[in-house]
């Protein structure tokens, strides 16, 4: 990935998985498939790992512990009322950058 | 009684018995996660700065989930880490909003400037 990418996904990784969480609790290593067939190939697991700590820490969703057939039981992760309310202002955050990025592209040419 | 009066010299031994739970966790980790696991322990250290009990024994026993998990499913040490384990271990302890040794310093800074502003008016 290039340092430009890594930078800008930084700011968008956690309205992504607040996005691919709509509907569709999964547990960390679902979250990073997913990300994967999403067109992140790149995506380290442990990236998403820390960023599920930390959208547990503040709250956005709700954990369940699931029994594996093997090892410690997996965490998965449910989007709750104050994650929607989150994902819904990374959204209009995310109109608005691009929105004015796409003018400044216009204007450029 | 006499185990509040040892806790407050001593801090909490649930605490104490909750981190050498995930601490031991750690130890049993099969190679290559044994090493890669110390490794950051030894950077959260350094690097984490966290003053509180509970923050820490949560942050070390999410790590030995993490890396229990990595074991079993036999996932590569990259593939966990990524490119940069600094970046890495960073947003990992950055998760946790525990207090920092920095937090004093940083009410510090906001004091001072709020003062240097206050000389303006």
């Amino acid at each position: 990935m290039g340092k430009q990418m890594t930078e800008m996904l930084k700011g968008t990784l956690e309205g992504i998985v607040l996005a691919l969480l709509t509907g569709n609790p999964a547990y960390g290593y679902e979250i990073t498939t997913l990300l994967r067939a999403q067109g992140f190939p790149d995506i380290a697991e442990g990236t998403v790992y820390a960023l599920l700590v930390r959208i547990e820490q503040k709250g956005l969703v709700d954990v369940e512990k699931r029994p594996s057939e093997k090892g410690p039981p997996r965490k998965v992760y449910t989007l709750n009322a104050q994650g929607t309310k989150e994902l819904d202002e990374f959204w209009n955050t995310w109109s608005f950058l691009s929105e004015r990025l796409e003018e400044l592209r216009k204007g450029g040419k | 009684m006499a185990a509040k009066w040892i806790e407050l010299v001593t801090g909490s031994l649930e605490q104490k018995k909750q981190y050498k739970q995930a601490k031991a966790r750690l130890d049993d980790l099969p190679e290559p996660y044994l090493t890669v696991a110390k490794a950051f322990n030894r950077y959260f250290m350094y690097y984490g700065g966290v003053t509180e009990g509970d923050t820490m024994v949560q942050m070390f026993s999410d790590l030995a989930d993490l890396w229990e998990r990595a074991a079993i499913d036999g996932t590569p040490v990259g593939e966990i880490v990524g490119e940069d384990p600094i970046e890495f271990a960073e947003s990992f302890a950055q998760a946790y909003g525990g207090k920092r040794w920095i937090d004093k310093e940083r009410a510090r800074l906001n004091e001072a400037v709020d003062k240097a502003k206050g000389m303006e008016s």
